[in-house]
């Protein structure tokens, strides 16, 4: 059973590799098309940014950018539907949505989707898949990013509540329906407990997988799974939120299953990104294709000898345990066997690296 | 005749110059007091424009009683409250900046030796193809300019 998903593991891996030109863009543009349609869906105002034809070109655009530019764009796609429902609200939303750039959004660092990934999930239902995926490969300070995407959120839904109120008004009206947003934003229980408890997620994990035991990012993802579960139930009980319970668990679970998917080809993606370089010395032209060796696609076999007493064989996984995520990282950009000789030096930005713009 | 070492190396060399090393090569254009300063100061910057506009959305929110009690409004008062909030705030973005950005440049340094370490590698390849300093001396400079 494990050595069939192993080989189905290392065919999809060598498929994605051959076809990397290909899938890569059409992941990408999956991915856009999915952020661009739940926008419209959720707060779709304006009639022609949710006609098929402008979500796949605006899709097509977020496919060959760079991925910042896709959530700028998203941003921008709300605020024209806001505007549509409420021109004074979208003022309201632009200034909050600066704000939390300027305090938090732009210490996001190379997490600076996870804004817009946050939004997108929770309208999937399975906001919990962020925690658990940023707690198996960032430190606690992601949170910063995932804090964002909450507040954006919920930002967004207590609009949704109030423009469906909003008719023909005065500057009076006006103002009390400001006041309105800001109070129900400052009293939002659920947004403070969903950033509480996604904080307490990522920093068990983060503590759990520096321990040096077997299956220790399976054993994460159950952690942080249960955290999740206890969090919000406990914070449902003492805060009294109109939170759906079932909802959360059978989220939280499809989360996790979602995570340990992710945990399972994690390693092995990091190794099978092609790489295409070009340069010169005084002799040639180098047009290099370099591909990442993949030595834990076919499971080794090894013969277990029970009759005699003696030290136990290394088991099948040992394949995969020479690729810790130390070495994954370091693999790529390590000197190689010519400076094997060279003092192994931690992969540096473990801590730094999430921080900055 | 290629010799295979340096092709493996001069494209490791590439990889990170195409990927981590754009950056770290951009950071290390600066001295780490120039690097910090100038992020600690967009930093200052987008806490002022942040504290602006929340100031701005706070008098909207209580604009009718600040024009109720227009007259007899303690502004002085609100002045002091406001900007020591200001300065407190900002100082405590501005020393986390500080850190951060701190040791983000000295993460970024560390890699940067390890692609130096490889660049030393490369030129005593050509050392060992050549046999002559001078030669290599120069391919080095040369390749220096052309990939950083």
């Amino acid at each position: 059973m494990i050595v069939t998903i192993l080989e189905l593991r290392a065919h999809i891996l060598r498929f994605l590799q051959k076809f990397q030109l290909v899938v890569e863009p059409v992941v990408k543009f999956i991915i856009a098309f999915a952020v661009f349609h739940s926008i419209n869906k959720a707060i779709g105002h304006h009639e022609m940014l949710m006609s098929l034809p402008a979500e796949l070109l605006l899709s097509l655009l977020g496919t060959f950018t760079p991925s910042i530019l896709l959530v700028l764009l998203a941003a921008v796609v709300s605020l024209v539907h806001v505007y549509v429902a409420s021109p004074l609200l979208s003022i309201l939303v632009a200034i909050i949505m600066v704000i939390l750039y300027c305090f938090i959004a732009r210490f996001s660092g190379k997490y600076g989707y996870v804004v817009l990934a946050v939004p997108i999930l929770f309208l999937l239902k399975i906001p919990y898949v962020v925690p658990l995926i940023l707690g198996l490969i960032a430190t606690p300070m992601a949170i910063i990013p995932a804090a964002c995407g909450v507040i954006v959120y919920r930002l967004f839904v207590v609009i949704s509540n109030v423009a469906l109120v909003e008719e023909s008004m005065g500057i009076e009206d006006i103002l009390l329906m400001y006041i309105d947003v800001i109070d129900r934003l400052l009293a939002d229980k659920q947004m403070l407990i969903t950033i509480g408890v996604f904080f307490i997620i990522i920093l068990a994990m983060y503590l759990m997988r520096k321990l040096s035991i077997e299956y220790v990012f399976e054993i994460s993802i159950a952690v942080g799974a249960i955290v999740c579960i206890l969090g919000f139930l406990a914070a449902d009980t003492m805060m009294q939120t109109e939170m759906n319970i079932v909802s959360m668990v059978f989220g939280t679970v499809g989360s996790m299953v979602i995570a340990l998917v992710f945990q399972f080809f994690r390693l092995a993606l990091d190794y099978t990104a092609v790489e295409r370089v070009q340069f010169e010395d005084d002799d040639y032209y180098y047009y290099v294709k370099a591909v990442p060796k993949m030595n834990l696609t076919v499971p080794k076999r090894s013969v277990k000898k029970i009759s005699e007493k003696m030290e136990p064989l290394p088991e099948e996984e040992e394949t995969e345990a020479d690729e810790s995520p130390v070495l994954s990282d370091e693999e790529r950009y390590a000197m190689g066997e010519e400076l094997d000789d060279e003092p192994y030096e931690n992969p540096v930005g473990e801590n730094g690296d999430s921080f900055g713009e | 005749m290629l010799n295979n070492r340096k092709v493996r190396l001069m494209t490791r060399l590439a990889i990170y110059e195409q990927t981590e090393g754009k950056e770290d090569v951009r950071i290390s254009k600066y001295f780490q007091t120039d690097y910090v300063r100038l992020n600690v100061l967009k930093t200052v910057v987008a806490i002022t424009v942040g504290y602006l506009l929340i100031m701005l959305l706070l008098i909207v929110y209580h604009s009718e009683y600040l024009i109720r009690e227009a007259v007899t409004l303690d502004y002085a008062g609100m002045l002091t409250r406001y900007v020591g909030i200001y300065i407190i705030v900002l100082t405590v973005y501005g020393a986390m900046a500080m850190i951060g950005y701190m040791i983000k440049y000295r993460a970024s340094r560390k890699k940067l030796a390890k692609y130096f370490r490889m660049l030393r590698r490369l030129r005593s390849l050509y050392r060992e193809e050549d046999g002559e300093l001078a030669d290599l001396e120069e391919g080095m400079i040369s390749y220096d300019r052309d990939n950083t």
